[in-house]
């Protein structure tokens, strides 16, 4: 049984540069890391490869020649294969298109499974594990908080507010994970070494059979800014916890949220 | 002359508050459009409550199907309906079942994407959106580009829109059985396993706390204060993953992302993976003891002090004005 | 007499590059010290316990094997690669980065002269991290003088058997093999009459006197071990009789390249700790780190750390390379990076103000965990000597210092 993971290559979420008694990560915003939701979905992945329910785990990704780097990570993670689409034309593609490009490359891999992380952390969009189901007709399980194979068919835990369902549908399907999978595994220095030596294979749209023509985005940019400027927070310090209780209540009555 | 079409779940016989928030949205962008809102329907209770829907807004309803399944099963009649409809725009909740039906229009009839935004107006014709990315760094606006088909799906996040009371009835039709591969997914098991916790999406005021609250024991205070400002608890990812609450109650990066009109963090940092979950709240209030914290950057009123005096005194205070 | 010609080394094809493979390294080990490692250093020096969940954590990485070769499944590295493991964990923690110093001590011996039997027997297990090693050298009498070693190992038949006490030796309580030094014939002395062998902690005889408390690195166990007639093997006798002397500075010429890594890893914590802390901490109405004095001594630390880093990395590369000058360039570089983590360190605690003083900050235990730079694997004054032989050597000046 083969799983394809998607992963997506996203710039590092800034750190707030903070000191407490632990020293505290600093990644610059320039620096390109796997999209931390996707790292559940390789954890996932390998659990079960680890559970012998999974022979081959092959991750696929879509962006520059660059995004290679997000796969030489993943496999040193552990891991099979990797499979770099890029294509000039994909240049800022939207959700619409990175759905239909994956689609294609799924298409041709034909795994039982194929796991994507929840949402990417740099748009948010979220849509295009559905997306890539529909396109390939495939039945879709989303925002599991663990995955299961049994015979024929994966099983997904997924939360709500007061407590679980768990959805079944029959292989192959498109399935995605969240957080609540568990901590992602560190690469090892031997799996970082095993993954420099791995042939990645790599495709562009004309491997695909796919015309530039056809993967226009559908949305466009038109404005960016950054948000307005808020003023400053009012500050209340240096009192006793009565007053302080006492002007938190007033500055809430002064807004209508309380009495 | 364009229709907006927004997505109506209903539970338990009753629409849910994410319909009824669509409901006003569809209908103020409708106007703008020149059309009416068209409320896609489906989940327990559907049929029945389909022409309630007019009172929140909606012109016309189409019921796409009334079984307890997932969402995501009415994906067949939702392409259908959409197909047939040609809105100019389909307004979905940007909640797991939300996501899972715009995801499948997306990619059943490829169509532009949009969201969570902040805010969506009509401007030439199409739809304009601003979202915020980059955590909070960016607010970008988006159109569709000109070669796109002519209906955009947009993610809404909860509190964007508040539901309007008005009357009348809308005209209700039953969509069509369409199949598809979503069909295939079914409900094997379903476990209940604490009380209904509110949906965090969904509350007007939220009283959330973080590291600083230090235990279990620490939210019964919280709870306290909730319970008198009429809200419920959140809290921050230090604080689930610590098992102080259930995982449900999460907020930031990986949990739930919310706009109410009130959000008291109390004992929380503000780091940036939690304040994307909370950053478009109305007023913030911050309770904590160090100076420093990097919520006082972003909060309207920063308190300095002990959560442990202060918050029972708060709650106390609340009560007195209420019985005064 | 001729005048002294130049002091300067001969200069070699010796250079070093670092690759993005070291940056990858590096990335891999700062995570883990920084999500695992560091959370637990406050609580390793209160408590001075040895952190045997994060041995585990280093081994199932693969990051104690980093010195042996791949057949004994370690993975290999330059010393370069070697030096970023130790540094990275150093930074967040110096009582566990001894983990990967010590693995590599302890084997140093077997890697020098150390016969291929013996090295397939003790190195795959030392590679995975099953077993810990530790280098026995030191005695109460011997700290800097090592020919003044008194152990004995008597010969009987085809066994020695040892007898003495060994004291300071680190990880001595928790190593299940050590390399041991002791005499085999005391008339020669100890240059010459001192043989090297591998002891199986669980062999009769064996004990732990007692662990020291020390001012600093206290997570790390420093033993006194006592020797009652133990039998080892001549299977495990290290090379010929009469070969220790040479086979233990051999070693520590080497070794005490790992120890000026850890010393460049505290200089970066604390520098680091140092930088965040200033630029959070508002006195006068603005940050510290906005007033010049706070940013001089900042400079100071970060650029005198970097000097140390790129000479360690220097001497890396000359160890390597089997450079004959090896030891003027390991001397040089641990004498330097010894002195700036000490310097750093007591410049952070500066920087800190009095918070620096109280446990409930990291740098007042770096700067006690620095200390140890400055006199383990040879006293700063010991690698005075050793550097002022060379120069004066290569210079051709004749030495006659005492």
């Amino acid at each position: 049984m083969k799983i394809v993971v998607c992963v997506k290559q996203v710039p590092a979420t800034t750190a707030e540069k903070r000191y407490t008694s632990e020293l505290r990560l600093d990644r610059a915003a320039t620096e390109a890391v796997i999209n931390p939701l996707d790292e559940y979905a390789i954890e996932q992945a390998l659990r079960l490869k680890e559970g012998g329910v999974v022979d081959e785990v092959v991750y696929l990704s879509m962006g520059p020649d660059s995004a290679s780097e997000a796969l030489r990570r993943s496999l040193a993670m552990g891991g099979d294969g990797g499979v770099l689409v890029t294509d000039p034309a994909l240049a800022g593609a939207d959700q619409w298109v990175t759905a239909r490009v994956l689609a294609a490359a799924l298409d041709r891999l034909a795994p039982e499974v194929t796991l994507m992380g929840m949402a990417s952390d740099d748009a948010r969009g979220s849509l295009v594990p559905g997306a890539v189901a529909a396109i390939r007709g495939l039945p879709l399980l989303a925002y599991g908080a663990e995955l299961r194979l049994t015979d024929g068919a994966a099983q997904i835990r997924r939360l709500n507010p007061t407590g679980f369902d768990i959805l079944e549908a029959p292989l192959p399907v498109v399935a995605s994970v969240t957080d609540q999978v568990g901590e992602p595994r560190y690469a090892s220095l031997k799996g970082i070494m095993a993954a420099r030596r791995v042939e990645l294979t790599t495709w562009a749209l004309a491997d695909l059979g796919l015309d530039p023509a056809g993967v226009a985005s559908l949305t466009r940019l038109v404005g960016a800014d950054p948000p307005p400027a808020k003023p400053p927070a009012q500050v209340i310090s240096g009192v006793g916890p009565d007053e302080a209780a006492t002007r938190i209540a007033d500055w809430l009555a002064e807004r209508k949220l309380i009495a | 002359m364009a229709d907006v079409a927004f997505l109506a779940e209903f539970a338990d016989g009753h629409p849910t508050r994410s319909a009824l928030e669509l409901a006003a949205g569809a209908a103020e962008l409708a106007a703008a459009a020149g059309g009416g809102a068209v409320g896609l329907a489906y989940g327990p209770g559907a049929a029945d409550g389909a022409a309630s829907l007019g009172a929140a807004g909606a012109a016309r309803v189409v019921v796409l199907d009334s079984a307890a399944a997932p969402a995501v099963t009415v994906a067949g009649p939702l392409v259908e309906a959409v197909r047939a409809a040609a809105p100019v725009a389909v307004l979905a909740p940007a909640t797991p079942n939300g996501r899972d039906l715009a995801a499948v229009l997306v990619g059943s009839l490829g169509l532009p994407a949009f969201g969570p935004v902040r805010a969506v107006h009509m401007e030439g014709g199409a739809v304009r959106c601003e979202m915020s990315t980059l955590q909070g760094a960016m607010i970008t606006a988006s159109q569709s580009a000109s070669s796109a088909p002519a209906t955009s799906v947009v993610l809404v996040s909860s509190g964007t829109y508040a539901p309007s009371e008005g009357s009348g009835t809308a005209v209700v039709s039953q969509a069509p059985a369409a199949d598809s591969p979503q069909t295939k997914v079914r409900i094997v098991e379903s476990a209940t396993e604490a009380a209904a916790i509110a949906a965090l999406e969904e509350a007007e005021i939220i009283v959330a706390g973080g590291r600083g609250v230090g235990s279990e024991a620490g939210f019964e205070a919280l709870n306290q204060l909730a319970a008198a400002l009429g809200g419920v608890v959140g809290a921050s990812r230090a604080a689930a993953d610590a098992g102080w609450v259930p995982y449900q109650l999460q907020i930031g990066q990986t949990g739930k992302v919310v706009k109410p009109a009130l959000y008291l963090a109390v004992g929380i940092s503000g780091a940036i993976q939690h304040r994307v979950g909370m950053q478009a709240a109305e007023h913030i209030v911050a309770i904590n003891r160090d100076p420093d914290a990097p919520i006082g950057e972003f909060a309207d009123l920063f308190v300095v002090g002990d959560l442990f005096e202060i918050v029972p005194r708060l709650t106390a205070e609340i009560e007195r004005r209420k019985g005064a | 007499m001729a005048p002294p010609t130049s002091t300067q080394s001969q200069s070699s094809e010796t250079g070093y590059r670092l690759s993005r493979e070291h940056d990858e390294l590096r990335a891999l080990v700062r995570q883990l010290a920084e999500e695992r490692i560091a959370p637990r250093a406050a609580e390793i020096d209160a408590k001075a316990e040895f952190p045997w969940d994060l041995k585990q954590l280093l081994a199932e990485h693969d990051l104690l094997g980093t010195g042996f070769e791949e057949r004994h499944g370690g993975t290999a590295l330059d010393g370069i690669g070697q030096a970023i493991v130790v540094e990275e964990v150093a930074r967040a923690d110096a009582t566990t980065s001894l983990i990967p110093v010590i693995q590599k001590l302890g084997a140093l011996p077997i890697m020098l002269a150390g016969s291929e039997e013996q090295k397939d027997r003790y190195f795959p297990r030392l590679a995975s991290g099953e077993w810990l090693p530790a280098f026995a050298l030191t005695e109460a009498g011997a700290g800097s003088d090592v020919a003044s070693v008194r152990m004995r190992a008597r010969r009987e038949g085809e066994d020695y058997l040892l007898s003495g006490t060994k004291r300071f030796i680190t990880h001595g309580s928790v190593a299940n093999v050590l390399t041991v030094f002791a005499l085999t014939d005391p008339d020669a002395g100890g240059r010459k009459g001192m043989s090297g062998f591998i002891v199986e902690t669980d062999t009769p005889g064996f004990s732990v006197a007692r662990l020291e408390h020390k001012m600093g690195i206290r997570g790390s166990p420093t033993a006194e071990l006592t020797f009652d007639e133990v039998r080892v093997p001549a299977a495990n006798r290290l090379g010929e009789d009469g070969d220790g002397f040479k086979i233990a500075m051999s070693t520590l010429d080497r070794s005490r390249l790992a120890i000026a890594s850890q010393a460049v890893g505290i200089a970066q914590g604390a520098t680091d700790a140092a930088l965040a802390y200033a630029a959070e901490r508002r006195q006068f109405g603005e940050r510290i780190v906005d007033f010049q004095a706070i940013q001089f001594m900042l400079a100071d630390m970060a650029s005198q750390t970097e000097a140390a880093r790129q000479l360690t990395y220097a001497a890396c590369a000359r160890v390597d390379d089997e450079d004959p000058n090896l030891a003027y360039w390991t001397s040089a570089a641990k004498l330097i990076a010894g002195d700036t983590a000490m310097r750093a360190t007591t410049d952070a605690v500066q920087v800190f103000g009095g918070y620096g003083y109280i446990t409930e900050y990291p740098v007042e235990r770096m700067m006690r965990d620095a200390k140890i730079t400055q006199l383990y694997e040879g006293t700063q004054q010991i690698q005075r000597l050793v550097i002022a032989r060379r120069l004066l050597a290569r210079a051709g000046v004749e030495s006659r210092g005492r």
